[in-house]
């Protein structure tokens, strides 16, 4: 398919080259370079925190760079503002939408150039009207007068493409646009985006699926840890094999971890669990002392598996045990006080932490119920004491206990969020994408805890989207595509063996 | 990337600190009839009385919802509790009890309420303020119920010194709801369900209990100040509680409070408090037109709400202090 509409020869649309962007403690680009064609499908590759979702923001005027060059059509250009890359022709389809939900189709399509009639009233039949065509032209088949709140995710990705069009935008940014939707819309979504390329529409296409980079793209871009793992190379002259060597680059900067006692009894186990009507059974062991990693793409369902473990979401069939005993959690309070069952969310700002709050209180709050003395009185030192074993064994680097752990580092609010269940002497932990956003070295410091974690007798489902964190820390690896587990492999630790494994499970 | 306190607590006690007692200094020297026992009395006894409405709504605040129905739930228990002892000619202690259990079951009831439809605590307490000031009206034809047993008006009256009896009660209370709040188990799981309630429910803890309980106490407190005023006027005014929508956000908003929840400023709420009742006080004393009371407090509210905007960092870089380097726990000790 990309071979036909080969864009060799057309103009060069947009070139960035030498961007640096620095935020507080981390560089997240770094020399970053990326060129655009006309009428090509162009794939931003990285695994999470490779630097896209930035360089994406850069594009987009939303942050500006600190260093480097922009150029449009030759010339060089610095977006103050969304709205000036807008200006300049630049849209973005988000992965978090940015329509009006309550509004209509139309009206989202034209919502910052609503046509008037009179004193400054919205003329409806004009906006439904105006907005028909471009509808039409993604092939969105609703009434201009539908609300956008009606529509799937698949479809409301088409009215942002149609706003985008709307606007006039040459260039097309899509943020993982296949990460919600079936594979159905998603060949769908491809037609589109072929149709548009040939419109001479230049698109970045974001995403994590090597698939779909060989199926539509024409050339490829890579970032791994804020630098160009390879800079504009066309995907007819690249195997699966070499793509992924950029994406997670060489695997002996990895480095080896201790030999930690061989797992010992089943303390977690799932049978035939089905987390929603329709999907297919779930099982899973998980054993004392091991590190067991969940493996998958966003949107595979892992973080939902995770809370129909704990009883959080209640599962539509099938069995869960605790230390051999059947039981049925009714949610993350019963899984810590009964079954020391702590849930490491993948989103620690959201979830995890109250920001506001101090250090002391972020840990100590599984335990405070423990930490009575007479009546219901917390003292102090009590709690201090109870909480600096973990903070010190995690080595949490604050000014103070009483310090807002939201001006912590995210290094060290990672480390807090998992201190708290730490202090609760959780036994099983479940730990959803860890070092998300976090810098390579902090990282390597949060594998080894988990490891330590582990070789002291914890037990760790490890959920992460990073293929070689799951390789370098599991015990056992879970392959998770579409709901379901396609494959349990023993991990040998050999990278390029265990990812060649893994990524057949996937395609 | 970073982090917006809203809550300066420490710095901000302090500032209202100064400015309490400038003012107070400013009023002895200005007008001499400031220090004097009537002036110190009935001023001391209206703070009393709003500084337990203030603190009625900080204690939803801190959970991130609000009571617009405290002054219903104040009136409500008033015009009940002087009703069963004028009336029915139940004893005082027996209906005190009774109008303090009913302002603990409206608070439930709002608490409940929002937990179960978990619609915004606006819309629902604005519902229930008016249901509980119509059953109010439904019973007193806004007709007062007169002349209730001495032992309670004598009570509004009663003195030591300049200072009015019913402020000991107010400062008991407010030291119990500090201590509830920083040091006891429900009171700190209600902080933290209030700072993020993700992370709290993740975190093992009983957000309906934590609901529950602020709700109740923001009743409780409701009804004492209730009890106060209808003590302090000698009669069960229906109109009780009518006026004290504005104070009770006042209060808790110049004191430091973040809308969004997880901050209990209850000094910071006495502070302001004080402020409001030295302007009261002061304007009157010193003849100024008491219709401008109202715009400088809210002149205080949006200085106060523009300085909770600003970040520590903000601060920071403009006095230009390093915060220095983190250090491991190892030293902090």
């Amino acid at each position: 398919m990309s071979a036909e509409l080969s864009p060799v020869g057309h103009e060069v649309r947009l070139e960035v080259s030498g961007i640096r962007k620095q935020f507080p403690g981390v560089v997240a680009l770094d020399d970053v370079s990326l060129r655009l064609r006309a009428g090509e499908i162009h794939a931003l590759l990285g695994e999470n925190g490779a630097g896209k979702s930035t360089l994406i923001k850069i594009l987009t005027g939303v942050y500006q760079p600190d260093e480097g060059e922009i150029r449009l059509d030759g010339t060089p250009i610095r977006f103050s503002s969304p709205h000036a890359a807008l200006a300049a022709g630049i849209s973005v389809v988000h992965q978090e939408r940015n329509l009006i939900p309550q509004f209509t189709v139309a009206e989202n399509i034209l919502l910052e150039r609503m046509p008037t009639r009179g004193v400054q009233l919205v003329d409806h039949a004009a906006v439904n009207r105006l907005a028909k065509p471009w509808i039409e032209m993604v092939g969105l088949d609703v009434k201009p007068a539908t609300a956008v709140a009606e529509l799937s995710v698949a479809q409301i990705q088409l009215v942002e493409i149609a706003k985008a069009l709307s606007l006039q935008a040459r260039i097309l940014l899509m943020d993982e646009p296949t990460a919600a939707i079936t594979p159905h819309e998603v060949g769908y979504l491809f037609r589109i985006l072929g149709d548009l390329r040939r419109r001479h529409v230049a698109l970045v296409f974001v995403s994590h699926k090597l698939e779909e980079v060989f199926e539509l793209c024409d050339r490829v871009t890579v970032l791994r840890d804020g630098k160009n793992a390879s800079a504009d190379v066309a995907v007819a002259d690249l195997d699966r094999d070499q793509l992924v060597t950029y994406m997670i680059g060489r695997a002996e900067v990895i480095s080896k971890l201790p030999p930690k006692p061989k797992p010992g009894d089943v303390v977690l186990e799932a049978s035939g669990l089905i987390t929603v009507e329709g999907d297919p059974e779930i099982s899973l062991e998980l054993r004392k002392g091991e590190v067991l990693g969940l493996y998958g793409l966003v949107g595979a369902g892992r973080s939902r598996l995770a809370r129909t473990l704990v009883g959080e979401i209640k599962p539509a069939a099938g069995d869960v045990r605790v230390n051999g005993a059947k039981t049925r959690i009714k949610g993350f309070r019963e899984a810590l006080e009964k079954h020391r069952i702590g849930y490491v969310s993948e989103d620690r700002k959201q979830e995890g932490l109250i920001l506001l709050h101090s250090v002391r209180a972020n840990t100590s709050i599984t335990i405070w119920r423990r930490l009575v003395t007479f009546g219901q009185w917390i003292r102090r030192s009590a709690e201090d004491a109870a909480i600096l074993p973990s903070l010190r064994q995690l080595d949490v680097r604050s000014h103070s206990l009483s310090q807002p752990v939201g001006t912590l580092s995210g290094g060290n609010q990672q480390k807090v969020s998992i201190a708290k269940w730490l202090a609760a002497k959780a036994e099983i932990l479940i730990i959803d994408e860890p070092t998300v956003g976090i810098d390579v070295k902090t990282k390597s410091a949060l594998h080894e805890l988990i490891w330590d974690l582990a070789a002291s007798g914890k037990s760790v489902l490890l959920i992460s989207s990073d293929m070689p964190e799951v390789i370098r820390l599991s015990d056992r690896i879970l392959v998770m595509r579409n709901h379901a587990i396609v494959g349990e492999l023993p991990n040998t630790g050999q990278y390029d063996e265990m990812s060649e494994a893994i990524m057949a499970r996937l395609s | 990337m970073t982090v917006r306190l809203r809550s300066l607590a420490p710095g901000l006690a302090l500032g209202l600190l100064v400015i309490d007692v400038v003012g107070i200094l400013v009023l002895s020297v200005v007008t001499p009839s400031f220090l004097s026992t009537y002036n110190l009395f009935v001023t001391g006894r209206d703070l009393s009385i709003l500084l337990l409405v203030a603190l009625a709504q900080m204690v939803v605040l801190s959970l991130g919802q609000m009571n617009l129905s405290i002054g219903s739930i104040g009136g409500l228990v008033a015009i009940i509790e002087s009703g069963l002892m004028v009336r029915y000619g139940v004893p005082v202690a027996a209906a005190l009890v009774a109008g303090l259990l009913l302002g603990i079951a409206c608070g439930v009831i709002n608490g409940l309420l929002v937990y179960w439809t978990k619609i915004n605590s606006f819309v629902l307490t604005l519902g229930t303020s008016y249901v509980f000031a119509g059953i109010n009206l439904g019973i007193t034809h806004a007709t007062p119920f007169y002349h209730i047993p001495a032992e309670i008006s004598s009570f509004g009256q009663a003195r030591i010194g300049p200072f009015p009896v019913m402020a000991a009660l107010t400062i008991a209370l407010t030291l119990l709801l500090a201590t509830f709040l920083y040091q006891v188990v429900l009171g700190r799981q209600l902080l933290a369900a209030g700072g993020n309630p993700l992370a709290a429910r993740l975190s093992g803890l009983p957000i309906r209990r934590a609901t529950l309980t602020a709700h109740a106490i923001s009743g409780f407190l409701a009804a004492v100040a209730g009890t106060m005023l209808m003590a302090q006027l000698g009669q069960g005014q229906p109109t009780i509680g009518a006026t004290w929508v504005l104070p009770s956000f006042a209060g808790p908003i110049i004191g430091g409070a973040a809308l969004a929840g997880g901050s209990a400023p209850v000094l910071g709420t006495v502070l302001a408090m004080v402020l409001i009742s030295l302007i009261d006080d002061g304007l009157v004393l010193v003849n100024a037109d008491p219709f401008w009371v109202q715009f400088l407090i809210g002149a205080l509210i949006l200085g106060a709400v523009v300085l909770g905007r600003t970040s520590l960092s903000d601060i920071r870089a403009f006095l230009k202090i390093s915060p220095g380097e983190p250090r491991g726990l190892e030293s902090t000790r």
